[in-house]
């Protein structure tokens, strides 16, 4: 951290130097602009690379942001999630049906006329074959009716949800054009029976859009479970969830471990960090070639124009001012690219992808996220390419020697 | 070396140099350019700097206009021991004291005729209605006021040395320096731009000092001072 605004104070303060400038000192922006104008196809194709570089990273970060949406917004802060202890995922955990009984009846839980408002759920994952004949695992929830009211982004689009004892299935909507038989009507092969798919839910983009819903005894006789794995529970209160947690791993008839829901979901984004790291380094591989065209093109702009430079010194413009008047040209020529990159990103938005997470072994799908805060981080990294490729061509125009640069170099 | 010194009398100099000299070097090698160089030049002198190439004179130039660095001597200019100066300072001392003429005009492509002209302008802290009247009168002064937005493009050789003339009086500087003003011109507009000097000269008594091969515009000076291997050969007082 501390070597990190080690790093950027120089940075930062070059940059507070350089907007004084632009207020302070009188070369005109006009000249820079018209000069990038002037040399039209190398300013372009600087900016069209500087664009791709921009793209990408900001389609990199709408992956992780979509990811995160994916996940946030599956869980709700009142509600909280019970686990074996330092089981971490759903997959890894069981609950025995014995210490099933006893949590469902806690007190602290919130009560929907005489129900718990409480879901004892079974997961397990299974493979299946996508229409493109590539194979992926994908999560099978199996869950008690309750398990629907506790996730009320989930909302059915077609058919009726599942009923108990009939094999019966609901898949999210983006799957049934992925995966063969996954549309109403349907059936699907798992846990050595046939299930007909009834209907069909969307939930908003959260995580919930990769899983297939079924009743947890069907799943559990199915998939030869004798335990659940977890239980999720709705609180009177966000701040319930501390005391229900203390209170459930302090009974030591269940020793069971609690987490928010919110915060469970929030361990689970690390799915994306393996594609994240991928993008990271391609984009960083392409940062380098970006800022190369930049200092190219600026060393281009320097070397055909030191007979201006020199014009430029010798009616009384000082070396800092030109430093600063070329620092802005690159600056501008990358804003360019950032501003058509972050725009090129757009055509992303809302495609469906998706990733295979490391913590439970399945598909997780979302959608690429476009904000205006990543088109703005995509805007503000063209930046930094622009100082990074403009300094060292901006320094050296500044520092042509007077007479050498009044003969034109 | 013995030198003659050269002094043009007629009042106060507005340049005066002492045993300036001024060499390169090529790796090990000193190469003299000038050498002892004494001169007192008089407010209002139109001089002509003549000599083959390679003589020094627009080194001699260079070192007037605070273009360059003497590597020994003293050179006072419009009142500023140049010396004295760093690198900041004797840039503003060129904006406010010097106006530059070059042979190649040396104006911004990218800028038009009225930007070009304004330039060392934005540096005097002056506002933009001022400038605007400085910049429309010094174009008036050069007869070029219907060019005011043309680009320099659009504008034939005589024209825009005409810009660059009224860029280099648009401060109203004391001294004005032209390095072969009409090296690239044909004679007509070679003559037209060398009128027009001689009137800066004359009324609005402008100092000039011009580096020049050719005799024709040198005879336009009032003195022509000559340079053979980086000292003084002689001087000529130019009868008009």
């Amino acid at each position: 951290m501390i070597l990190g605004l080690l790093l950027a104070a120089p940075f930062v303060a070059y940059l507070a130097w350089l907007v004084w400038a632009l207020v302070a000192y009188p070369i005109p922006l006009g000249y820079n602009l018209r000069s990038l104008w002037q040399r039209k196809l190398s300013s372009a194709s600087t900016a069209a690379a500087i664009a791709l570089v921009v793209g990408i990273f900001v389609v990199v970060l709408s992956l992780a942001q979509g990811l995160s949406v994916a996940f946030v917004s599956s869980g709700r802060p009142d509600q909280a999630l019970v686990l074996r202890p330092n089981a971490r995922y759903e997959l890894n955990s069981s609950i025995e049906r014995d210490r099933m009984r006893i949590l469902k009846v806690h007190p602290l839980l919130q009560r929907e006329g005489n129900a718990p408002m409480a879901s004892a759920e079974s997961v397990v994952v299974k493979l299946f074959t996508m229409v493109d004949g590539s194979d992926t695992n994908v999560t099978i929830r199996g869950m008690e009716r309750m398990g629907i009211t506790l996730r009320p982004q989930v909302h059915l689009v077609q058919g009726r949800w599942f009923r108990p004892s009939l094999s019966e299935v609901v898949v999210p909507r983006k799957m049934a054009g992925r995966f063969p038989g996954m549309e109403l009507g349907g059936r699907l092969r798992m846990g050595g029976r046939d299930w007909a798919v009834v209907g069909t839910f969307e939930a908003g983009g959260a995580s919930y859009e990769s899983e297939v819903w079924a009743d947890v005894n069907d799943v559990m006789q199915a998939f030869k479970r004798e335990a659940y794995s977890v239980m999720l529970g709705r609180l009177e209160a966000p701040e319930r969830v501390v005391g229900f947690g203390q209170s459930v791993e302090e009974d030591r008839r269940l020793q069971l471990e609690v987490i928010r829901e919110t915060d469970y979901f929030k361990t689970l984004t690390k799915a994306g960090d393996p594609i994240k790291i991928l993008g990271n380094l391609i984009t960083l591989i392409l940062t380098g070639a970006a800022i190369f065209a930049a200092m190219n093109t600026m060393y281009a702009a320097v070397a055909g124009r030191t007979k201006e430079i020199g014009t430029l010194r010798a009616l009384g413009f000082r070396q800092r001012e030109i430093l600063a008047s070329f620092q802005w040209e690159s600056i501008f020529l990358c804003l360019t690219g950032g501003l058509l990159g972050s725009g090129l990103a757009l055509f992303a938005n809302g495609v469906q992808t998706s990733t295979t997470s490391f913590q439970t072994f399945s598909d997780v799908s979302f959608a690429f996220t476009i904000t205006p805060g990543l088109m703005a981080q995509g805007v503000a990294f063209s930046l930094v390419m622009g100082l990074l490729g403009g300094f060292l061509p901006a320094w050296r125009a500044s520092r042509i020697p007077l007479t050498e640069a009044m003969k034109g170099g | 070396m013995d030198t003659p010194s050269i002094s043009l009398g007629g009042g106060e100099p507005i340049i005066r140099l002492r045993d300036v000299a001024k060499s390169y070097w090529r790796e090990e090698l000193e190469i003299p350019v000038l050498q002892g160089i004494d001169l007192d030049i008089p407010v209002g002198a139109y001089i002509a700097l003549m000599g083959p190439s390679g003589s020094g004179k627009t080194t001699l130039l260079n070192l007037i206009a605070g273009i360059d660095r003497p590597t020994g001597g003293s050179l006072e200019v419009c009142g500023s021991e140049l010396n004295d100066l760093d690198d900041d300072e004797l840039a503003g001392w060129r904006n406010g004291h010097v106006g530059f003429i070059f042979q190649n005009y040396n104006l911004v492509p990218v800028l038009t005729a009225f930007e070009n002209v304004e330039l060392p302008l934005l540096l005097t802290g002056a506002g933009r209605g001022e400038r605007r009247d400085r910049v429309e009168q010094a174009l008036g002064l050069v007869n070029l006021t219907d060019k005011l937005r043309s680009y320099p493009r659009q504008l034939s050789g005589g024209q825009e040395q005409r810009v660059a003339i009224a860029r280099a009086i648009v401060t109203e500087p004391d001294l004005l320096v032209a390095d072969e003003p009409t090296g690239a011109l044909d004679a007509k507009n070679a003559e037209e731009v060398l009128g027009l000097m001689e009137r800066l000269n004359s009324e609005l008594g402008k100092t000039i000092v011009m580096v020049t091969h050719d005799p024709k515009a040198a005879h336009h000076a009032r003195h022509q001072i000559h340079l053979e291997k980086g000292v003084f050969d002689r001087t000529v007082e130019v009868n008009r």
